[in-house]
């Protein structure tokens, strides 16, 4: 087809305007069209996926909203916060003759007149957050992909990319809310004590009193409407992208004035806490669930076993550094860091690996901690840092938690997209009293720990949401509160301050992260014999080997093989983790 | 009930004999004008696509389901001596073609039969099967007068204002009728409403309230994610939880104005779609003055509404998922009448409203608001499974709802289950199939999820019938998983942990109500499980204090409260199922149960059955358990389980058996009760021993008792057969050999529960003491000098040759000795007196 007769881009409503008429003329009633797609999504499939525009479509954020156009494709990723349920509007509808849709649109474009014939529609509204913890290269990975020209946004991207080559990563610019005065961490280079109080006290107070996140902020929600699609496709805490048609209007604000009790009970949703000036509404035509992979800017490496071993060496490498020199530290890090849960047997999440690192001091914390917290930021694509202190405890609400007189599910710590670290830092926990918040927010990290489960809390009840987070703890002793699959005292010998990592190194490794992480795994019936007879003859030699021993060893046998690029669990792997757990026992022991 | 068309309204063709002069409207308590507003503007919506055609109220060949009731509106509006602005001029925002109704007035006086607009319903066949229904509805024939006769007349009595219609028998009766009140309740709900109207004012020509019906119980219920498109203007039924109720709304019905020049009184004015139409000149002839009128408010009528938005049940979520929420509109009777967190059955109107921009603005936003306008409201049980409960039950009513939720094919089905031979292995199978293993355990938990039946003596002696579980293991025997999986079966049930509850967390508080000030009483864990299963985990890790109160309610059942001013006894028939690390964290074969676990024996002997669950070195299990977790990584979940009656059958088929299965005593399972009782007894005193062991006490024969019945219970079985009974015995003695054994001659000692020792332990003891005295009586003089303890130890060891003797043992000895008053104990020194 040569010069289509409308652009998908700047005018989508046209195209799906005449979609819509092309099908009505072709016979269909109106009827019949009930929450079906009548062509429009075709289209915009093939315009977006088979002629390569999506990368034309931009990206929807904070600093790109300023110039978008209402009424244009645009693009937005984000973390599903909540769900506001289904809305009835007139899809089509009757002016004069001619039957017109209001699909894809906040109100009609025609004066609708109220005694003209109608079909009602429904269409679902979700609320969207970028997600969580996102670190700063994840947002310039694909904004390198965008090609439309504003000012501010090579400013930005200049930016950006003065902090991607910044070799030693000092202090990759946050993108996030969670860090109060960016500029100020800079300058206080790396001996700031990271996790200061103040960030504390910001990090509550955010949490607790955020309905709309901050317009200062950079982050940008949206509310996405979906249109005709099974529910089940879309889940909470899910990462998506969405394409669609950016609405704003102005005139929609819903009435304060109008104080008719009766409607203010209606219309109380949620929507009135939602202004569009605040909250731009996204008509998703095309949505698509991202994985990790899709946070990397170009997977540019080969599949070769050569090519994995080699950059595996090398971020083993680098995390030793990192580890002060403490190859086994780094070592059980690298699984750590490879680990998912992969499937959920009843109430045991099969394939999480939390480590707890222990033998910190104030000294170590603030040189490790902070080197840790920066390999972290610059590996995976979603990190989030949690300083546990008694005062913290107390104050924050972890736990996401229904709020009925908004109607909208309040956003909690633990709110975390599938896949995100988290690193608990418990050095600086002293002793002193929790109240019954700090009890209930220690019992959620705890249920996190154990069954990576998150108590959302609608007040008359609790519901389990199943989440995917690596945890890291790091503590002077073992951790009682938030007890871990893995115990590891750290052992540092050296201390390496300038850890330079030049850029290439680094994608090949969030690269080699995000790819293996998501590998399939297999165990041959020979090996799933040996592996039997291994852990039988352990327990016989060790009464105190449980079950939750063999599932860390099996875990970290599967991450190993996995970390090689393998699928299958081979006797070598199994022999490695064998022998890694025997250097920890010894360690363990050497410790009491 | 009538929304909107108000019940002389469709009645009042010239035709119908009795000319509603006196509009009942000021009684139809349901017919606010705004809400017409809404439901005029989704009706316009609604419309067909076809024009209107102007004889619309007569059959049209298609049966569109559309707008209907507006027509039979504007007839009313003929009728009306005064024209009530009712259904006066409708807003041409929102209204069909005025076309139509004109015509359609004119339509009136010619040709029943009538239609109602837009459908095949005929008003008179509506009116005429509701007639029928209601006075010849019997729930059997035995019965001479009808059901619904007899509860309007009920009604009538009480004068109340409603009248409850199960919809079930609607459907039973005609089910034609029913689905034409389904699909258009609007219509028909007016219609039934005249019909009541009419019978009520011919028992009782003299009852002025009007009596609505309210339909509940529908055949099919809806959950609140499938509402779509096409259920408003429905009747729908939804389960949900009640989250927030809006403050009651008072809504003005009738106004009265009152002339500020010449104090005129107007007559009552009628809200028009939630306007009213104030006056703008004096009514009085008189007078004439211009906006003088102005609104006396304790003249008007106002009626009661209420907002209330409920949302989805947290087991109605698919995973991934929040909760969806719909608003309900209550109306007077309703208002209030369920509160946030109650779990509700509700049956409605599903309606849609369009979104105006503004007030005033004709321009309607192109999205709607739904709500639910509510007829009735059910507040269901907040169990899982339902349990009979005689003292509980207020009214009879609410007990054939509860017995209605189990339908007969279910029942057919549970029955069939019940049949199959191997129906006790299946079950303790199906019971946490996660767990491998524990077979005895399981089915010991069986038996108490089913429980015995209690009996109260006319004497006033009860007997309780719930079992009483306690499991004993080393830490990681997934006992805390099977805690869990009972606790999510039971019928109700608190699951506490023994290190965080207090006494009175667990049974009742004194509180004070923040809002009245007065004292109230709180119930805590054992109490809000009445009926159902408390499962206490870390029982071990709880005060004695906490602990003591469970003495009462593990074999009284009941709760005592004396504080503050209230005497209170509190039902707990509960069973609980505690669990407990032995005390140093892990079993110490060598130790008994009650040195194990430090439980005092007195309430140790209340636990029906002890199991200890040990983690044995055993190299078959070692292999099981690495199977178990290398097919748990590696393998596809899915396949592993196979042959298991899922949760919601079990825990129908548990709370099935609880209801309707009382399972008697045959007199074949009571010779071998007590044939087994005598056996266990004597098995005490075995040959060649002087020494006498109780292996077991009253108490087991009761808990044996309970066992076999639950047993029966599990075949549906009304009658307690001797297998019942072997069984049981077979329970007790798995679970007595593992917790009730002596470890020094092997054999089954009650004593080591209900004392703490056991009989060789107390012959050993009686032994020492005696060589004590003996001892003593050599070596000591009266009154002589004192001797230290260690000396006497040694004395004692060569005394009894080989013997290990520990210095707690002789301390114990001497205590003894000294309570006789024959030596006294100085420290580490020994004086004989």
């Amino acid at each position: 087809m040569v010069g289509l007769p409308y652009d998908c881009l700047a005018n989508p409503l046209g195209a799906v305007r005449l979609t819509f008429e092309k099908a009505v003329a072709s016979g269909s009633d109106p009827a019949t069209l009930d929450g079906k797609d009548w062509g429009a999504g075709e289209l915009f499939r093939q315009f977006l996926f088979d002629d390569d525009g999506l990368s034309q479509v931009p990206m929807l954020n904070q600093s790109t909203i300023k110039w978008v156009q209402p009424n244009t494709l645009v693009r937005f990723r984000g973390m599903i916060q909540d769900m506001l349920g289904n809305e009835y509007y007139v899809g089509a509808y009757k002016d004069g003759d001619m039957w017109r849709t209001n699909k894809f649109a906040d109100t009609s474009r025609c004066p609708m007149d109220a005694s003209s014939d109608m079909r009602i529609w429904e269409r679902r509204l979700l609320y969207c957050v970028p997600i969580p913890g996102q670190n700063s290269w994840v947002e310039s990975s694909h904004e390198a992909v965008r090609n439309s020209i504003s000012p501010q946004r090579e400013k930005r991207q200049r930016e950006d990319d003065a902090t991607m080559s910044d070799v030693d990563m000092v202090e990759p610019g946050y993108a996030l809310e969670d860090s109060p005065n960016p500029k100020k961490m800079r300058e206080d280079g790396m001996a700031l004590e990271p996790l200061g109080l103040q960030k504390i006290v910001a990090e509550g107070n955010l949490s607790t009193l955020s309905l709309v996140p901050d317009a200062e902020t950079n982050s940008l929600p949206c509310l996405v409407k979906i249109y005709d699609f099974p529910e089940s496709d879309l889940k909470l805490n899910d990462v998506f992208e969405f394409v669609g048609i950016f609405t704003f209007d102005p005139d929609l604000t819903v009435d304060r004035d109008d104080n008719d009790e009766l409607t203010d009970n209606f219309c109380e949703d949620t929507l009135i806490y939602l202004p569009s000036t605040k909250v731009p509404r996204l008509h998703c035509v095309v949505h698509r669930k991202l994985i990790g992979t899709d946070f990397l800017s170009n997977p540019q490496l080969e599949l070769t076993p050569y090519v994995i071993k080699e950059v595996r060496e090398a971020l083993l490498g680098h995390l030793t550094a990192v580890l002060g020199n403490d190859r086994v530290a780094a070592q059980y890090m690298l699984l750590h860091l490879l680990s998912r849960v992969h499937a959920r047997i009843d109430s045991i999440a099969v394939g999480k690996l939390s480590l707890n690192l222990t033998c910190f001091n104030k000294e170590s914390i603030s040189v490790f901690g902070n080197h840790l917290k920066l390999v972290m930021e610059s590996l995976l694509p979603f990190t989030q840092c949690l300083p546990l202190t008694v005062d913290y405890l107390n104050t924050v609400s972890l736990a996401p938690k229904k709020n009925y007189h908004t109607n909208r599910l309040e956003c909690g710590i633990l709110q975390l997209a599938e896949g995100t670290h988290l690193t608990i830092d418990e050095t600086s926990l002293q002793t002193g009293t929790l109240n019954s918040k700090g009890c209930e927010n220690a019992r959620v990290l705890k249920n996190m720990m154990d069954s990576q489960k998150v108590e959302y809390d609608f007040t008359y009840y609790k519901m389990e949401m199943a989440a995917d987070v690596q945890l890291l703890i790091l503590s002077e002793g073992k951790s009682n509160i938030l007890p871990a699959d893995l115990v590891l005292p750290f052992r540092p010998s050296s201390v390496d301050s300038a850890l330079g990592v030049d850029g290439e190194m680094l994608k090949a490794w969030r690269w080699y992260l995000a790819t293996m992480k998501s590998l399939p795994h297999s165990i041959e019936p020979h090996m799933q014999k040996a592996v039997e007879d291994d852990l039988v003859a352990a327990r016989q030699a060790d009464r105190s080997l449980g079950s939750q021993e063999f599932s860390r060893w099996l875990t970290m046998g599967r991450l190993m093989s996995v970390s090689f690029g393998e699928t299958c669990l081979s006797m070598e792997h199994w022999q490695m983790v064998r022998e890694l757990e025997r250097l920890r026992k010894e360690r363990l022991l050497g410790n009491m | 009930m009538a929304f909107d068309s108000s019940p002389a309204n469709i009645h009042g063709g010239p035709s119908s004999p009795d000319d509603w002069a006196t509009s009942p409207i000021s009684n139809t308590v349901s017919s606010p004008g705004d809400r017409r507003r809404p439901k005029r503007g989704r009706r316009s919506s609604y419309a067909t696509p076809s024009p209107l055609p102007s004889d619309s109220r007569f059959p049209t060949p298609d049966a569109t389901p559309t707008p209907s009731g507006s027509n039979s509106r504007r007839r009313g509006r003929a009728r009306r001596p005064a024209g009530t602005p009712t259904a006066a001029a409708t807003p041409s925002s929102t209204d069909d073609a005025p076309m139509s109704s004109e015509a359609g007035d004119g339509d009136d006086d010619e040709a029943p039969p009538m239609y109602v607009w837009g459908t095949n319903i005929s008003v008179q066949d509506v009116n005429a099967a509701i007639l029928r229904f209601l006075r010849h509805f019997r729930e059997n024939p035995q019965q001479i007068e009808g059901k619904y006769m007899r509860i309007i007349n009920h009604v009538i009595e009480v004068e109340g204002d409603s009248l409850d219609v199960d919809a079930h028998d609607v459907f039973d009766y005609d089910n034609d009728l029913y689905a034409k009140m389904v699909r258009y309740p609007l219509e028909v709900l007016a219609i039934f409403d005249i019909v009541l109207m009419d019978m009520v004012s011919r028992i009782n020509p003299l009852f002025e309230k009007h009596i609505q019906a309210r339909i509940f119980n529908l055949k099919s219920s809806t959950s609140m994610r499938n509402l779509n498109p096409s259920d408003v203007e429905k009747m729908v039924s939804l389960k949900g939880m009640i989250i927030r109720c809006s403050s009651i709304i008072p809504e003005i019905r009738e106004a009265v104005f009152r002339c500020l020049v010449c104090g005129y009184y107007s007559d009552p004015i009628v809200v028009d779609r939630g306007r009213i139409d104030e006056p703008t000149i004096c009514g009085k002839q008189e007078c004439r003055s211009k906006n003088s009128m102005t609104l006396v408010h304790n003249r008007c009528r106002f009626a009661d509404k209420q907002v209330v938005r409920v949302q989805e049940m947290p087991d109605e979520i698919p995973e991934g998922g929040t909760p969806h929420t719909v608003s309900l509109l209550m109306h007077d009777k309703l208002v209030d009448a369920g509160k946030p967190g109650d779990r509700v059955e509700v049956t409605g109107i599903y309606r849609a409203m369009s979104v105006r921009v503004g007030q005033t603005q004709r321009t309607v936003k192109s999205i709607f608001k739904t709500y639910i306008d509510c007829l009735h409201l059910k507040k269901t049980d907040k169990s899982r499974m339902h349990v009979e409960d005689p003292m509980e039950t207020e009214n009879g009513p609410s007990r054939n709802e509860n017995e209605s939720t189990l339908d007969e094919d279910k029942v057919e089905q549970l029955k069939e289950l019940s049949k199959q031979p191997d129906i006790y292995e299946r079950l303790t199978k199906s019971l946490a199939p996660n767990i491998w293993e524990l077979d005895d355990v399981k089915k010991g938990l069986l038996c108490q999820l089913f429980g015995g039946n209690a009996l109260k003596l006319p004497s006033g002696a009860s007997f309780r019938g719930d079992i009483n579980i306690l499991l004993v293991g080393d830490p990681g025997t997934s006992k805390s998983q099977l805690l869990q999986y009972i606790h999510k079966l039971s019928p109700r049930g608190i699951y506490t942990s023994g290190r965080g509850s207090s006494a009175v967390g667990l049974t009742a508080y004194v509180a004070k109500d923040p809002e009245t000030g007065e004292t109230v009483l709180e119930s805590g864990a054992l109490v809000l499980s009445d009926r159902g299963i408390c499962c206490i985990d870390e029982f071990d890790k709880m005060s004695d204090n906490a602990r003591s109160m469970l003495h009462e309610v593990m074999e009284q059942q009941t709760v005592s409260i004396a504080k503050a001013g209230i005497i209170a006894s509190l039902n707990a028939r509960t069973s609980v199922l505690a669990c407990a690390n032995p005390i140093g964290s892990r079993y110490n074969p060598r130790l008994s149960v009650i040195e194990n676990i430090h439980l005092p024996p007195t309430l140790l002997s209340r636990f029906d059955l002890i199991y200890l669950i040990l983690d044995k070195a055993d190299e078959q299990m070692d292999r099981r358990l690495a199977k178990h977790i290398v097919a748990l990584h590696f393998e596809d979940p899915d396949n592993s389980e196979q042959d298991v009656i899922d949760l919601p059958t079990l825990t129908a088929y548990v709370s099935y058996a609880r209801k309707h299965i009382h399972p008697q005593l045959s007199d074949e399972a009571a010779e071998e009760l007590t044939r087994g009782y005598v056996e266990m007894r004597r098995r005490g005193n075995f040959p060649g021993s002087s020494k006498k062991v109780i292996t077991a006490t009253p108490r087991q024969i009761e808990s044996l008792i309970r066992l076999s019945e639950a047993l029966a219970r599990i075949r549906f079985s009304q009658w307690v057969e001797k297998r019942d009974v072997t069984e049981a015995f077979r329970l007790l003695e798995v679970a007595m050999q593992q917790s009730a054994t002596d470890h020094s001659t092997g054999t089954i000692d009650m004593d080591l529960i209900t004392t703490g020792v056991s009989a060789s332990e107390r012959m050993r003891r009686e032994n020492l003491v005696s060589t004590t005295r003996n001892i003593i009586m050599e070596k000591m003089q009266l009154g002589g000098p004192s001797t230290r303890l260690l000396e006497l130890l040694e004395e004692l060891k060569k005394q009894s040759s080989g013997a290990e003797i520990h210095l707690s043992d002789l301390r114990n000895a001497l205590a003894t000795l000294s309570t006789e008053g024959f030596v006294v104990v100085h420290g580490d020194s020994v004086k004989r007196i």
